[in-house]
């Protein structure tokens, strides 16, 4: 049985193929349903040629979601969060 | 009669019919939140799911605390019909007369009754909906109350901001770069690289909630307003691992610190405004050290979307009044603002003693001086009831003169990037403009040649309005 993943990104181009850092969540049903993970995984676009990949259904900014899903592999679990500072794309958008 | 907390309200929601009790089981998962927008779009009550699939009995969900101006009206203690011209007025005249809190014992304060520490916290303990579909997560804080504080000047700030659950013991969330949290965050704790301490609270009195929404100016205390709107001390504890405070009889209250030097991902989330407009984030993370909370936790709710529900309520009436002060304190003859919730805070209604070009670009100066909610104003004589939006409809197609009447501020850095109008390039960049339509007659106008009104209570004189009211029924009407 295939794992369920989901990830969001501004737009579906923003997202690549091969190994990636990104945060992804869990779909697993049951209470603790979209639980948060900052993965290293490799993806695929086209879910079936991806040997024992498990299920990445991507959503847009707006929530959108893309109809075909993609195949993941978590390779490692990292950390809860990642380094940055509150707010900080606003102020280097601001600064561009 | 004021309400002490949120089961105390919901005990006379229940006398007055608005509240429905759910005893089958819901799901938190899409179930919950599409029964409430379902039902304030039907203008129905609020509802209490009493029972909630995945989690234990006594665990429930609440949605749509002041949905509607019946509610507002009933937790400001006046009867359920009140108008709402009558709920500002009074929510403005009991705003005069602040009331400081008082401080309860811990072992006096509900909210106390249960408590994790460290490693027990486990926010999936809690029945976080997820809302709506395709959100960025289960949003736990919604129709909450975040407490946080400017340890230089002692000033603690009440706002209701969004939070979803990021994992067992991290929340993420967006309180706007504009904001008062965001304002103490960048004033103290960036600078020093200190966490921030923050208390979430969930199920608070509605007053309490109602408060957080209100645009206050900075330093000042939203606990004081609370309890000038309840006419009685708004009853606080200090939290397990810090030195906030919070109101005693809330629901939940997670306690931790936002980060500076770490982020996680908020978002996207159906908002206020009415739409999911790719408001996703590098969002704050907020660190969970501790969670209290009352035996039989009830998590409160909006299911934001679409105008009216409790938001576009809440900040009707509190934005609002606020911005009638501050109307007033800069000098302009204003008599009345009305912030009708459809608007969803993006457009208001300005009624003025005299109107004209200067007056409406002073207005304009003032929405748009610091951090910017609104991008549409009607500025209007004061013979227009602003409560009655058919009134301001038929003054601004007719008074508002297409070429000269219009006003337009730009900016950047201030405005509102949850206003769907916007590109994303304009959102990431906080770049907008508001615009003051001027539906006043020109001051300079000689009085002989203002048109008149064509209505029966302008056009007819006193005495033929009185001959034709008293013999009404004597042409054959009922």
């Amino acid at each position: 049985m295939k794992k369920e993943y989901q990830t969001f990104v501004r737009q579906y181009k923003d997202l690549n193929e091969g190994t990636q850092k990104l945060f992804v969540k869990d779909l697993t049903p049951g209470p603790r349903k979209y639980d948060t993970k900052y993965v290293k995984a490799k993806l695929c676009r086209n879910l079936k040629k991806m040997k024992n990949g498990d299920i990445l259904r991507i959503r847009s900014e707006s929530g959108i979601l893309l109809p075909e899903p993609w195949g993941i592999k978590i390779l490692e679990e990292l950390t809860e969060s990642v380094p940055g500072q509150p707010w900080e794309d606003v102020f280097k958008a601001m600064a561009r | 009669m004021p309400f002490k907390d949120h089961r105390d309200f919901i005990k006379t929601l229940k006398k007055t019919g608005d509240v429905v009790e759910v005893s089958k089981t819901v799901d938190w998962d899409l179930e919950a939140g599409a029964i409430g927008r379902r039902m304030y779009e039907m203008g129905g009550p609020s509802i209490w799911f009493k029972k909630i699939k995945d989690y234990p009995e006594g665990f429930t969900i609440y949605n749509g605390s002041l949905g509607t101006w019946r509610r507002v009206a009933i937790s400001l203690g006046l009867p359920p019909e009140t108008p709402v011209r009558e709920i500002y007025r009074l929510y403005e005249e009991r705003l005069e007369k602040p009331i400081d809190p008082i401080i309860l014992e811990k072992k006096k304060a509900p909210c106390k009754e249960n408590i994790l520490l460290g490693d027990q916290v486990d926010l999936y303990r809690f029945p976080a909906p997820m809302i709506h579909e395709g959100d960025g997560g289960r949003y736990i804080g919604t129709w909450d109350l975040v407490v946080t504080k400017d340890p230089g000047t002692g000033w603690t700030n009440w706002g209701m901001y969004r939070f979803m659950v990021h994992n067992k013991r991290w929340l993420a969330g967006w309180p706007q770069p504009t904001s008062q949290l965001a304002y103490q965050m960048k004033k103290y704790y960036l600078p020093r690289n200190e966490p921030m301490p923050v208390a979430l609270v969930i199920g608070a009195d509605p007053i309490a909630h109602m408060v957080a929404t209100a645009p206050l100016r900075l330093e000042e205390d939203e606990a004081k307003f609370a309890g000038a709107l309840q006419g009685r001390p708004i009853e606080l504890v200090k939290c397990e691992t810090c030195d906030l405070l919070v109101p005693a009889r809330s629901e939940i209250v997670i306690e931790g610190e936002i980060l500076t030097d770490q982020i996680v991902p908020d978002g996207p989330f159906g908002e206020y405004p009415g739409y999911r407009s790719g408001t996703m984030a590098e969002g704050v993370g907020f660190r969970v050290k501790a969670i209290t909370f009352r035996s039989n936790p009830i998590l409160t709710m909006i299911a934001l979307g679409v105008p009216i529900d409790d938001s576009s309520i809440a900040a009707s009436l509190t934005a609002g009044v606020a911005m009638k002060r501050g109307l007033k304190h800069r000098g302009i003859p204003v008599v009345d603002v009305f912030v009708p919730p459809e608007g969803v805070t993006h457009l208001i209604y300005i009624s003025v003693k005299k109107g004209g070009a200067q007056i409406t670009r002073e207005v304009l100066e003032y929405i748009t001086a610091r951090r910017v909610m609104v991008s549409k104003v009607i500025v209007l004589d004061e013979d227009v009831d602003i409560f009655d939006s058919g009134q301001v409809l038929h003054a601004f197609a007719t008074k508002c003169h297409p070429g000269r009447g219009i006003l337009v501020e730009h900016y950047e850095g201030r405005a509102n990037s949850l206003t769907p109008c916007y590109s994303p390039k304009e959102r990431e960049r906080l770049k907008g403009a508001s615009v003051a339509f001027d539906a006043t007659w020109p001051p300079e106008w000689p009085p002989e040649i203002v048109p008149i009104k064509a209505s029966f209570k302008t056009i007819y004189s006193k005495k033929i309005q009185d001959k034709i009211i008293q013999t009404w029924k004597s042409y054959g009407f009922k």
